[in-house]
């Protein structure tokens, strides 16, 4: 059960990160 | 599969079932239809369909276009007041699969829209249809979570909402990667784009629907133990939805949302040109953007944030830090002439205005209780509907009026700044005004009718 939790969350985390990142690699433009 | 498979029945936990899978099956709703706030990236292609690379003759217009967002935020309001009380009685899975086949098929629809180059067709699909998905959508997981975690309902909520503000953040470079990918010499990717997302999305919200569990009747997590008298504010009792918007908590919650809502809003509505017209030569438009990417970035982690810290500081102080530090960086604000203090305010303003989003589920079961939670919280979001015109219009105006009245475009905001503490201030009053719901409104309860 805890692996199958593990796994979803994963699953749901992966766009999410990619999206902050793509955020983050924009902002930095701002301090620069 | 069977109809069974999407009743309530069907979705309660076996024993041993570890409740930290229910805010995965939420997150992967709420990070579907948060493409909403990311819209606007599909307004410029919208208005090149026929012309590919420019605007030809019987191009639609932007102002025609801007109309699709406005129609499914319109309809989110509407269809979660309307839907609420059958998502309480249907269940999160099948209300979460009815969202997925609106919020998908409404894609579908507007690419239909796109080929027969029919602007009906979008307002229908996306605004109608799609706005029926993102309200059911919105409000299918909440009431789910609340009984999942009632000794941390604040954190379980935020989890969820912020997969609302975390949607934009990643259809904005999704849609900008496909529109570029099905670029063609006959089509700018528009039509391809939205097919492809909507196939995705639908897909990735079924995962919701597979995963999603209510507890047992009675279950509760292990060690925790209900408390057993009402403290000031978090009731033990519950009110019905038809009871609840007759009460003046009800209200003085509703304006509590819309006035966070509206300061904030308005803000996002604007904050690249605000920016660039703040600091004039010193920022330029793209670095404007990355501003609003930061703002929505701060949006997303406040949702989380705030609604986890409401657990111990209480769904009321919360709102008072909102209402209080927001004023305190609002009047602020006009003062400030370096650009990181001016965007670090409004990172900090824009996490409240999530945070506002994200605890307000958990203060109505506070007020309320869990038994109708989902259908008042569906019923709440009319505030964001009326917000969501409210503060950009406000925010618009009274620049435009400044400027008209020959006051500089650096300036032109300051007047705004102080408006929007004004409303901030209303909010706080209705939130100091929050007492514990009249017993009378209570409901009573009977034997085997928890939900």
């Amino acid at each position: 059960m805890k692996g199958r939790v593990l796994v979803l969350w994963f699953v749901v985390s992966i766009p999410l990160l990619w999206g902050v990142f793509k955020t983050l690699q924009n902002a930095i433009k701002l301090f620069q | 599969m069977t109809a069974g498979f999407f009743a309530r029945e069907s979705t309660i936990a076996e024993p041993g079932f570890n409740r930290f899978q229910v805010p995965t099956a939420a997150l992967s709703v709420h990070l579907a239809i948060g493409q909403v706030y990311a819209f606007s990236t599909f307004n410029i292609p919208l208005t090149k369909i026929l012309g590919i690379d420019h605007s030809a003759p019987g191009d639609w217009k932007a102002t025609q276009v801007v109309w699709i967002f406005s129609i499914a935020i319109a309809f989110l309001g509407a269809s979660a007041a309307f839907f609420g009380p059958w998502v309480e009685r249907a269940g999160p899975r099948k209300s979460m699969f009815t969202a997925a086949l609106c919020f998908g098929g409404g894609f579908l629809v507007s690419a239909l829209g796109v080929k027969l180059h029919q602007l009906w067709l979008i307002y229908l699909g996306y605004g109608v249809l799609g706005g029926c998905g993102l309200g059911i959508g919105y409000i299918s997981p909440v009431s789910t979570l609340i009984k999942w975690f009632p000794d941390r309902p604040g954190m379980a909520t935020g989890m969820a909402i912020m997969g609302f503000g975390g949607g934009a953040l990643i259809a904005a470079p999704l849609s900008v990667i496909l529109m570029a990918h099905f670029k063609s010499a006959t089509s700018n990717g528009v039509l391809e784009t939205f097919v492809t997302m909507g196939v995705i999305y639908f897909m990735f919200m079924m995962i919701g629907v597979f995963t999603v569990r209510v507890p047992a009747p009675g279950w509760k997590p292990e060690g925790w133990v209900a408390p057993t008298a009402a403290r000031k504010l978090v009731t033990t009792a519950n009110v019905t939805v038809n009871v609840a918007w007759r009460t003046p908590q009800f209200w003085l919650l509703w304006t509590v949302l819309c006035m966070n809502v509206t300061a904030g809003i308005g803000v996002l509505a604007v904050a690249s040109p605000m920016i660039q017209e703040i600091f004039a030569g010193r920022v330029t438009p793209v670095t404007a953007a990355s501003f609003v990417g930061l703002l929505s970035l701060f949006n997303m982690f406040g949702r989380f944030f705030w609604a986890s810290t409401s657990d111990y500081l209480g769904r009321r102080n919360t709102y008072m830090i909102f209402f209080l530090l927001g004023i305190a960086l609002y009047a602020a604000v006009p003062s400030i002439g370096a650009v990181p203090l001016f965007v670090a305010c409004f990172c900090i303003i824009l996490s409240m205005y999530g945070g506002g989003f994200a605890t307000i589920p958990a203060y109505l079961r506070d007020v309320f209780g869990t038994f109708q939670v989902g259908a008042i919280h569906g019923l709440l979001l009319t505030a964001w509907s009326v917000a969501g015109v409210l503060g950009p219009q406000l925010v618009s105006y009274i620049r435009d009026h400044q400027i008209n009245s020959g006051v500089a475009k650096a300036q032109a905001y300051s007047v705004t700044m102080y408006i929007m503490c004004g409303l901030l201030l209303v909010g706080f009053l209705c939130n100091f005004a929050m007492k514990a719901v009249d017993p009378k409104y209570h409901r009573k309860e009977t034997a085997g009718s928890a939900s």
